[in-house]
């Protein structure tokens, strides 16, 4: 779907949802606002999300519990708990395909695979410890 | 809420929250309320959304919007198959673990003091 244009510029389609979040944060009365800024400011920091509809996907998210909250009158404190950072950290658990770190997570995850496939090149009793696997050259 | 609580309950709330959801489906805020009576005192309302959004992203649940008379449409969340499966073994999971853990705690009473 992107076009040339959006590679150099970024999706349009995540800017214009990043416009409408903010115009929909304005609407919100000010302890909340200033909740969802604060949640917002850490998870900027601590997600690193670089998908941008990802990153668009959580806020949305996070936007309507803040709404939902504030149209119920839910005190700030019930939504976020006593330990803010426990609940953004759970927050942004279930965005962690967008971060950056998801790559390098995969990376490990191939690399040990990888090793632990091949058998130890050194001669002696340690080589004898390498489990066989059907197909494996004798 | 103790730490140690808060970590034990990290693994398992998500299994919690199924469970609540099997008997009838509900609001977000209905199932924190639930949470609360049946002793869950404490967990933020936000965490429970936390685990909605993922619980609604693997598929576990169908959801449905309702209009509200003011805010968001609300989501009102009932379990489906693949919940159900999901649930099955969180509780066959839970009993293992809870068999293990007490087995191992009698071994320690019935050897006594330590030397």
């Amino acid at each position: 779907m992107t076009n040339w244009i959006e590679k150099v510029t970024g999706s349009f389609d995540d800017k214009r949802r990043w416009r409408a979040y903010k115009a929909r944060k304005t609407t919100l009365p000010a302890p909340y606002r200033t909740a969802i800024d604060g949640v917002e400011r850490y998870l900027m920091h601590s997600a690193s999300v670089v998908k941008g509809d990802v990153l668009m996907q959580m806020l949305e998210d996070l936007l309507e519990l803040i709404e939902t909250a504030a149209s119920d009158g839910t005190p700030i404190r019930d939504v976020v708990g006593d330990d803010p950072v426990e609940f953004a950290d759970t927050f942004a658990a279930n965005y962690s395909d967008g971060q950056w770190i998801a790559k390098e997570r995969k990376r490990l995850a191939e690399t040990i695979d990888e090793a632990a496939r091949r058998r130890p090149e050194r001669s002696g009793e340690s080589a004898g410890r390498a489990p066989r696997r059907a197909g494996d050259p004798a | 809420m103790g730490r140690q609580m808060t970590e034990m309950l990290k693994g398992t709330l998500e299994g919690i929250i199924l469970a609540i959801l099997a008997l009838q489906p509900a609001y977000g805020y209905e199932i924190t309320a639930r949470l609360r009576d049946e002793g869950f005192a404490e967990i933020a309302e936000g965490t429970v959304y936390a685990l909605l959004v993922r619980i609604e992203q693997r598929g576990l649940v169908d959801v449905e919007r309702v209009p509200s008379e003011k805010g968001p449409p609300r989501k009102v969340y009932s379990l489906n198959a693949a919940g159900r499966e999901q649930l099955d073994e969180f509780w066959r999971t839970w009993s293992f673990l809870a068999a293990r853990i007490t087995q191992l705690h009698d071994h320690i009473e019935t050897r006594g003091e330590r030397p």
